[in-house]
């Protein structure tokens, strides 16, 4: 009895360890021989948008890469909310790749040691698609929504996921505060107050502050709200499905842009540096910026975007992240603890 | 052979002992340890600031409402099931269960679509001006959903154990049906009613996945504490989502250490 209790212990204790250790030795004998493997496995960490994309952009990659250098690509996918996605990378899920929501959540594995490439020197500053942030209303528009302040009118109801939970919210709410910035200044002076009323009053008509963007879609979908408040691409997604919303571009909106980089430190210890520095590459030819587009997103690359025009609709008034100071400003106005956005819901 | 005997004894022991310090104790330990790590005062702040604090009694009130519900329908329910024989009772039996076995998102889910603005029962209510899903009642019938069995698997086995001759003799004497269920039966019955209500309780306390669903989640309306400690998760501030679970842990540790004082009282009499 006790010894077999013992064995049971000993088998555990040596049993679980070295199935953590596996990836680790396999990878160490590829990186030892001179001669490249014939396979190769890449480990994408992604944020849940791209999805749809990369089913298209993943098996063209894999076949250029094959005819190229004759080795198998084999991808293993993990898509979480940008936010979940980074911090399970800078915690030490080993991604070679990540592709991301926003620059943010990149610094995050980045401020982990895991990225040391300069990755805002690549193409694009290391963006590899746009976006816009749009309002998705029911079809027809019945309740006419056409401009931020419409948003705020009594009895319309509104929906935006928690920028607490998720990253990519932070465009969402991102986008109301610089519009609030942007009517203020054309009516005379750049004025923060202005903006944090506005986000205040569409605030009071928010019906669910739910985790994710997709679940804030989700909610919509089920007939909650008059309109969402979301990404362009995904609404233009949710059309492609069969979906009629009417998707309206406010003249004063914030451009979306989703990063990609290699992570280093996983790449290297996997001995697969190369393909993926080739896969992050890829995504900014003309080839992967089609597929991107083609579910939604818009082009980095100029040619691309241009075939694609009329898929969008692009305002004057479209600003940047620049125009908010940038992430870390953006960081410490709105979300940090007992910023705009605390106070806000703490009703101040 | 004895000195084997003891050996066997202490390995048990020990591997029991490892098992749960690993298991249990190690982590909540931590989130004590972690909830308390830039001291006192930031552990005030993280719990009193008003979105946490507002989340904490949210969910405590809910919580009760739903404890509530459970226990009086709960004891219905086990009542029932022990005592009356009908077609279908073994089915119904089992059902008790399943909400266990369910991911409590799917049962968010369900709650979402049975009781959504689209649904047949959610578009019935929103005619007459009463909005369920994502406000408070939606709150409570996920977490009525998700701890619907404890009362009635707490009761069940001490209406079974109940000696009808107990009740007979009762009857004998000559109390009515009324005074023999409030001073033999019920009495029987008590430590599950107490038990399963504070389980159901602390596991109310805690619910996320169906919650999260169907709540809404604004501050200050609709937002628990479970939901507002994930929040905390994501946005990088591990120490305020510590400090608030401290709060629901130790209240639930006070509610299930309280339960084993009531029935470690009662094994004694």
């Amino acid at each position: 009895m006790k010894k077999w209790l013992a064995g049971v212990l000993i088998a555990s204790i040596t049993v679980l360890p070295a199935c953590g250790s596996n990836t680790e030795t396999a990878s160490t004998t590829t990186t030892g021989t001179k001669e490249e493997p014939k396979e190769v496995t890449l480990v994408l960490g992604a944020y849940s948008v791209p999805q749809e994309a990369f089913k298209k952009i993943l098996p063209a990659f894999q076949k250029q890469w094959k005819d190229k250098t004759g080795q198998t690509v084999n991808f293993q996918e993990s898509y979480e909310a940008s936010g979940t996605q980074a911090r399970a990378i800078a915690g030490g899920f080993e991604a070679d790749v990540a592709v991301l929501s926003l620059e943010a959540d990149i610094d995050t594995i980045q401020k982990a040691g895991l990225i040391t490439n300069d990755w805002r020197t690549k193409p694009h500053n290391g963006m590899i698609t746009n976006s816009v942030v749009a309002f998705g209303t029911r079809e027809g528009n019945p309740k006419g929504i056409q401009d931020w302040e419409d948003l705020a009118k009594p009895g319309i109801g509104v929906l935006y996921p928690n920028p607490k939970t998720s990253g990519g919210a932070q465009w969402d709410v991102n986008g109301i505060y610089g519009a609030g910035l942007k009517i203020s200044e054309e009516k005379g002076k750049k004025d923060p107050a202005y903006a944090a009323d506005l986000l205040k009053r569409i605030q009071k008509n928010v019906k669910a502050l739910d985790k994710s963007g997709r679940a804030s879609m989700t909610t919509f979908e089920n007939g909650t709200g008059d309109v969402v408040v979301t990404y362009e691409n995904e609404l233009i997604g949710r059309n492609l499905e069969g979906q009629k919303y009417n998707i309206i571009v406010p003249n004063y909106t914030i451009l979306i842009e989703n990063p990609a980089a290699v992570v280093d430190k996983n790449a290297d210890k996997h001995g697969v540096r190369q393909v993926a520095d080739a896969f992050v590459d890829y995504l900014w030819t003309a080839d992967a910026q089609r597929a991107f587009s083609e579910k939604g997103f818009r082009a980095v690359d100029p040619a691309v975007a241009k075939e694609f025009e009329k898929q969008y609709k692009t305002p004057a008034g479209l600003y940047d992240i620049k125009y908010l100071g940038g992430w870390t400003q953006v960081r410490k106005d709105l979300y940090q603890d007992g910023a705009l956005w605390d106070q806000i819901l703490a009703g101040k | 052979m004895i000195v084997k005997h003891v050996w066997l004894k202490r390995t048990v022991q020990s591997t029991v002992l490892v098992y749960f310090l690993l298991l249990i104790v190690v982590p909540i330990l931590g989130v004590y340890v972690q909830g308390l790590s830039e001291g006192w005062t930031k552990f005030a702040d993280s719990v009193i600031q008003p979105i946490a604090w507002d989340a904490v009694l949210r969910t405590l009130q809910l919580a009760v409402i739903a404890t509530l519900i459970n226990t009086v329908f709960g004891t219905l329910i086990a009542w029932v099931l022990v005592r009356y024989r009908f077609p279908g009772r073994r089915i119904l039996n089992s059902l008790v269960d399943l909400p266990f076995a369910l991911p409590t998102a799917v049962g968010g889910l369900m709650i979402l679509l049975l009781l959504g603005p689209q649904s047949w029962l959610g578009s019935f209510a929103k005619s007459h001006n009463i909005e369920i899903v994502y406000q408070q009642p939606a709150i409570v019938i996920a977490m009525i959903f998700v701890t619907f069995p404890f009362v009635i698997r707490t009761i069940q086995p001490l209406l079974e154990e109940l000696d009808p001759a107990e009740e007979e003799a009762s009857y004998t004497l000559g109390a009515s049906r009324s005074g023999t269920f409030w001073k033999v039966i019920f009495p029987a019955m008590r430590p599950g009613v107490i038990g399963g209500a504070m389980l159901a309780f602390s596991r109310a306390l805690a619910e996320f996945g169906a919650v999260v669903l169907v709540a809404g989640n604004i501050p200050g309306k609709t937002l628990v504490a479970s939901v507002q400690i994930y929040g905390n998760v994501e946005s990088y501030n591990p120490t305020g989502a510590a400090a608030v679970s401290v709060v629901l842990l130790t209240l639930s540790f006070l509610v299930l250490w309280s339960v084993n004082l009531l029935t470690a009282r009662r094994d004694e009499r």
